[in-house]
């Protein structure tokens, strides 16, 4: 709208006094709504559709404030800026209280809705499936990780092998009572001289590995090995060892025992100390089992049920390679030497996880997989 | 080996008897201790008594009145039942006021209207063994009033040793000591052994018909012996060593066997037909009844000493009953011989019969050991039983073994074990193991007894001196030695895991046995079969040639433990008869990875469960690990047995078969007893993680994508794979297309297709021409293969 008008605030005394006397009686015919009633009347407004109707009413073209804006051009040029200016003050004033009026309005829907559309977080109403690595892959992955940061690779094997390389290249006697049928699982399969069988131990892979590769050798094997064993808690006919060689120009009984502890405060704890007990492997020589001191107590409980009270977990069986061993996959012994070492898998899990049988391992229960969601 | 505390103090002066410590000694010895038990006294108030009279009770016929003097002023009067015993017998007598093992305490009662003032105790009310036919008679003349326990090796520990199969020396007390003299560097007392004989020769003659069986034969005769129960403190070691006391004869050959750890055996040399006994194998079809009551048939692997009747004796590991000594026998034939270990072995696996003598023998006694073992025998037989010792001893040796000497370098245990082992200590503690050394400048001369079978080489002469030295005292180092890692295979094998484990699956791992109905489920190579000569079940006798026989059998047994569904995994080997292509001389064995899916899985919840897993499950399962391992995998429609036949893809790489995704046949799922479809998968493990994909990106575009729909009708048979990837070949601009309705109309059984594609140029905004040209373009493709776009 145009509005021409000097401002009232102009110098020009003696019009304006003139004017303002005017004008007052102009606004006084005005029919404009009652800001305080309007706002009584807001206050009442509970929803939008309501709103919506009241701004209809009052802002709307039908409305008092449209009536007196449309009436506005038949006023004098001199009053018409004034009038203007007092209906449009009203108009703002009016909106704006609309606009206070519908934030608080939308406020207060929201929270309504908020509070509609609670959950109860608490419950599981949907979930994911959520897999996991089988326990005895887990720590094989583990404990092949820790070798592998001390410069070791992984090998693998047969598992139906030759007996060549399960006993006679591992330095075991043609009478040792391993090679009966009572303690090994033997195949219909090949020339019977070639003795087929379910590898009884992760160690033929040695023998295999270092014929196929000259020294330096630092290997890890991880793998399913049979002995013919009845299920029962503690036994199964297939288990998991972890192998492990190391062949090198000076290879000494205290590289083992140091490479055996770092492992062991790698696998169950920075205070874990070992000890080497000797004992008898055809395969190794000076031969040794290695204990660890129970993380559970290290030694302060009697009735400590992971180590049984002896404060030590037995770990593992190791030793120097024999150099008949050597001289069977062609290695010199006078070149080399060399250590290894064979963990049970279930073994060392066992103690660790509270692990009461051994069949769980092969028993797939999910109520046990689920335990262990690695 | 149960080695008790007081008998080994018979042959060292250990500086200590804590058992801990003791125990610890073992360990570091490498004789691990299984358990450590103590012996005490387990009662109170038992002494020394004399019967003075014995007599029969007025009221009752098979109980006795005896009075007892225990050095109080008057005897005691006592009721007993055993009637073992006579007036002048020396017996434990518990009085009033004793308490016995168990907490019984014992009181004056009256038994049949006689007041008894105590009890004469048997073996088994006083806990020292099984023997509850009489009471204890004492030999000797123990002081009467002393406390009974005074005769007895009270307190007393015993050592449960693991020993290993290398030393079959530390199964017996003088072994065992021998190895804690080393240790502690201290001396070793042998047994002294005087043996006075009366002139004569052994009336039975001894042949070796099998020297390769038997290396030395050694025995004696000893006459007019008197048989009977062998005195306390034997019966009391043999008990703590876990042998039962039996007879002083037979007790005899036990105790020599812990002793000096070679077994023995007597004869009653009255029995032995034609006074001959000969060495010699079995023939086919003989049989033998064994001590244990027992009728074995023999083979001609299993060595027998006969007499004029047959065998006599399973050789090395039983007698047999028909030359037993009884109660009645007078002359005994002390036999000490020597056999081949291996032919032990079996034997005694062949016949299930282990005894404390096979045992010795298959690890290799001492060969040299016989004559002193049969003396020492005979001495103490004629302690305990009286009799004469013929002089002449009967000595055979087929084989004769000799010291073994080995020459060590000191630069052999410097290699190995460091170089603060120079000559000098390395003499020193051989030495200690009364190993012969004479060291000269850096090398030893060493000879081996014939007792120490496990030392033959440097080697094992090297394990002697880190032994001895204590493994505690070893540093600990690590070897410097080359980078280490996985291999590329390898880490795609931890990729492909863990994108299982990420869809939702639990890895499993079962035994490779089966049953010849869950082989021949999903069999496709028949007589390829791999079996067990020797099962732990005939019913399990043949090696996997699929992961999926177990993971069926894991779905069923987790779905009767009431898992509403089961999502499984597995990686491992299934076997071939036919030559492995790494070693052709082991049978094929490739490593496969196996998925079984069933019931509702994904994501959900109770309310809005998510999709029954099915045939769409494990093709999905397939596309989520070809996109994970980079790999363009194809599928095919296909019939593999153990498969649904028309829900069931082949899937190759590059043509190359990789395996199957589907559901298994509605027969399997009957023979593994499952009722809902299982979603199954079983690829080849290699050509997964040979090589995986190249990634390298692709540049995104930043101009608007043109999206729209069309729909065909196609042509039976046509695979709606192959519409997708003609129409995907058709377009330069097409980002994506996708399968999102498929119906077959259930009256013209006409089939529709619907595709929705996406358009996207790298560069420009794609105007409404070139869209018009695309969209004609995919069209064209999809009628190349039939598919006829239907109207809007």
């Amino acid at each position: 709208m145009e509005d021409n008008r000097p401002d009232s605030t102009t110098p020009d005394v003696d019009e304006s006094v003139d004017l303002d006397a005017k004008l007052d009686e102009m606004l006084l015919d005005l029919r404009l709504p009652d800001p305080e009633a309007l706002q009584r009347e807001l206050d009442r407004i509970e929803t939008s559709e309501d709103l919506a109707a009241f701004e209809r009413d009052h802002l709307g073209r039908k409305s008092v404030i449209a009536r007196e804006l449309s009436n506005l051009g038949k006023l004098p040029d001199d009053q018409r800026r004034e009038v203007g200016r007092r209906i449009h003050e009203v108009r703002l004033d009016l909106q704006q209280r609309i606009a206070h009026r519908h934030a608080s309005l939308a406020t207060q829907e929201q929270a309504g809705r908020i509070a509609a559309e609670s959950l109860d977080v608490t419950v599981d109403y949907r979930t994911f499936p959520v897999g996991g690595l089988h326990l005895i892959q887990q720590v094989i992955d583990e404990v092949s990780d820790i070798f592998i940061g001390l410069g070791y690779k992984v090998a693998d094997g047969p598992e139906a092998e030759l007996g060549w390389y399960n006993f006679d290249a591992l330095n075991t006697p043609p009478d040792h009572p391993g090679r009966l049928e009572s303690d090994t699982m033997y195949l219909d399969y090949g020339k019977p001289e070639d003795e087929l069988l379910l590898r009884a131990h992760t160690s033929p892979v040695q023998a295999r590995y270092m014929e196929q590769h000259d020294p330096p050798v630092y290997i890890v094997v991880p793998g399913k090995c049979y002995r013919n064993d009845t299920v029962d808690a503690s036994h199964l006919p297939v288990f998991y060892q972890i192998e492990g060689l190391a062949v090198d120009t000076d290879i000494q009984f205290s590289d083992l025992k140091g490479t055996l502890a770092e492992f062991a405060r790698q696998f169950f704890g920075p205070s874990t100390r070992v000890r080497l007990r000797p004992h008898y492997f055809p395969f190794t020589e000076p031969s040794a089992e290695m204990d660890a001191s129970c993380p559970s107590c290290d030694g302060g409980s009697a009735s400590c049920r992971v180590c049984g009270g002896s404060g030590w977990l037995e770990i593992l069986g190791c030793g120097m390679v024999d150099p008949n061993v050597f001289e069977a996959v062609g290695y010199d012994p006078n070149e080399v030497t060399g250590f290894a070492f064979g963990m049970g898998v279930e073994r060392v899990a066992m103690p660790r996880y509270g692990i009461d049988s051994i069949r769980h391992f092969v028993d797939n229960d999910l109520r046990f997989l689920e335990q262990f969601p690695g | 080996m149960r080695v008790s505390l007081t008998w080994l103090r018979e042959f060292i002066d250990l500086p200590t008897g804590d058992p801990i410590q003791l125990g610890r000694v073992f360990d570091y010895l490498g004789h691990a201790v299984e358990s450590i038990e103590v012996f005490d006294v387990a009662w109170s108030g038992v002494r020394i008594g004399e019967v003075v009279e014995v007599g029969a009770h007025p009221n009752a016929d098979k109980i006795r009145v005896a009075r007892v003097d225990v050095g109080d002023a008057s005897p005691h009067q006592i009721i007993c039942g055993a009637w073992n015993f006579e007036a002048g017998a020396r017996v434990p007598v518990a009085l009033p006021g004793a308490v016995l093992p168990g907490g019984f305490e014992i009181g004056k009662r009256a038994i049949r209207g006689v007041e008894s003032h105590g009890m004469i105790c048997s073996e088994r009310e006083l806990g020292l063994g099984e023997d509850h036919e009489g009471i204890i008679v004492l030999d000797g003349n123990p002081a009467i009033g002393d406390p009974f326990e005074s005769l007895l090796e009270l307190p007393d520990v015993v050592f449960d040793l693991e020993v290993t199969n290398n030393r079959p020396d530390v199964m017996s007390m003088i072994g065992v000591a021998r190895e804690l003299a080393a240790w502690y560097d201290i001396d070793l007392r042998m047994p002294v052994i005087s043996l006075p004989t009366v002139p004569g020769e052994p009336k039975v003659g001894v042949t070796i018909s099998a020297p390769d069986g038997c290396n030395r034969f050694t025995a004696r005769e000893v006459r007019g012996i008197t048989s009977g129960k062998s005195p306390l403190w034997m019966q009391q070691r043999l008990h703590k060593a876990g042998v039962r006391a039996i007879s002083n004869v037979v007790d005899v050959t036990n105790y020599v066997m812990l002793e000096l750890g070679h077994p023995l055996h007597a004869f009653d040399a009255d029995v032995i037909a034609g006074n001959s006994l000969d060495v010699r194998w079995a023939r086919e079809g003989e049989t033998l009844e064994t001590l244990d009551g027992a009728v074995r048939r023999l083979t001609p692997q299993d060595l027998v000493i006969v007499d004029g009747d047959g065998p006599t004796s399973l050789a090395a590991i039983m007698g047999g009953a028909r030359s037993e000594v009884a109660a009645t026998t007078r002359n005994v034939l002390m036999e000490a011989a020597h056999w081949d270990p291996p032919t032990v072995m079996y034997s005694s696996r062949r016949h299930d019969l282990q005894s404390e003598a096979s045992k010795r023998f298959e690890r290799g006694v001492d060969p040299n050991l016989a004559p002193m073992a049969n003396d020492r025998a005979c001495q103490l037989l004629t302690n305990l039983a009286g009799g004469d010792v013929v002089a002449t001893q009967i000595d055979i040796v087929a084989n004769p073994s000799a010291p073994v000497v080995i020459e060590l370098a000191t630069s052999d245990v410097q290699r190995l074990l460091g170089t603060r082992f120079s000559t000098d200590p390395i003499a020193e503690l051989l030495g200690r193991l009364q190993l012969e050394v004479v060291p000269n400048s850096e090398r030893l001369t060493v000879t081996v007894p014939t007792y120490r079978p496990d030392l033959t080489r440097p080697a094992d002469l090297v394990e002697e001196v880190a032994r001895l030295a204590d493994f505690d005292t070893f540093p600990e180092t690590l070897p410097t030695g080359p980078a280490g890692g996985l291999s590329a295979e390898q880490t795609h094998t931890r990729t492909l895991v863990t994108t299982l484990r990420g869809l939702g699956l639990h890895q499993a791992v079962n035994l490779p046995f089966v049953s010849p109905d869950e082989l021949a489920a999903f069999a496709e190579e028949v007589g390829d079969v791999v079996s067990v000569r020797n099962p732990l079940r005939d019913d399990q006798a043949k090696l996997r040639q699929s992961l999926l026989p177990g993971l069926l059998r894991n779905v069923r047994d987790n779905l009767n433990r009431g898992a509403g569904a089961v999502a499984l995994f597995e990686i491992g080997r299934v076997f071939f008869a036919r030559p492995w292509p790494e070693d052709d001389r082991v049978p094929d064995q490739p490593n496969r990875v196996a998925v079984a899916i069933t019931g509702p899985f994904g994501f959900g919840g109770p309310a809005d469960p998510p999709p029954t897993a099915d045939a769409t499950t494990a093709l999905a399962a397939v596309a989520a690990i070809a996109t994970r391992m980079g790999l363009d995998v194809a599928r095919a429609a296909a019939q593999p047995p153990g498969y649904h036949p028309t829900r069931t893809a082949a899937l190759t790489i590059n043509g190359r078969p990789l395996g199957y995704a589907g559901e298994t046949h509605p027969g399997i799922s009957r023979l593994f007893e499952i009722d809902s479809r299982v979603a199954i998968v079983e690829l080849e493990l290699a050509p997964l993680v040979a090589a995986r994909g190249t990634f390298e990106m692709t540049p995104i575009s930043n101009y608007p994508h043109v999206d729209f729909d069309l729909s065909f009708e196609v042509p039976p048979g046509l695979p709606g794979g192959d519409l997708v990837s003609a129409t995907a070949r058709a377009s330069d601009l097409l980002e994506a297309v996708t399968i999102f309705d498929d119906f077959v109309h259930p009256e013209t059984a006409r089939r529709s297709i619907a595709l929705h594609f996406r358009l996207r140029a790298s560069d420009r905004t794609l105007s409404r021409q070139e869209i018009e040209r695309e969209r004609d373009a995919l069209v064209t493709a999809a009628a190349a293969l039939g598919a006829q776009l239907r109207s809007a």
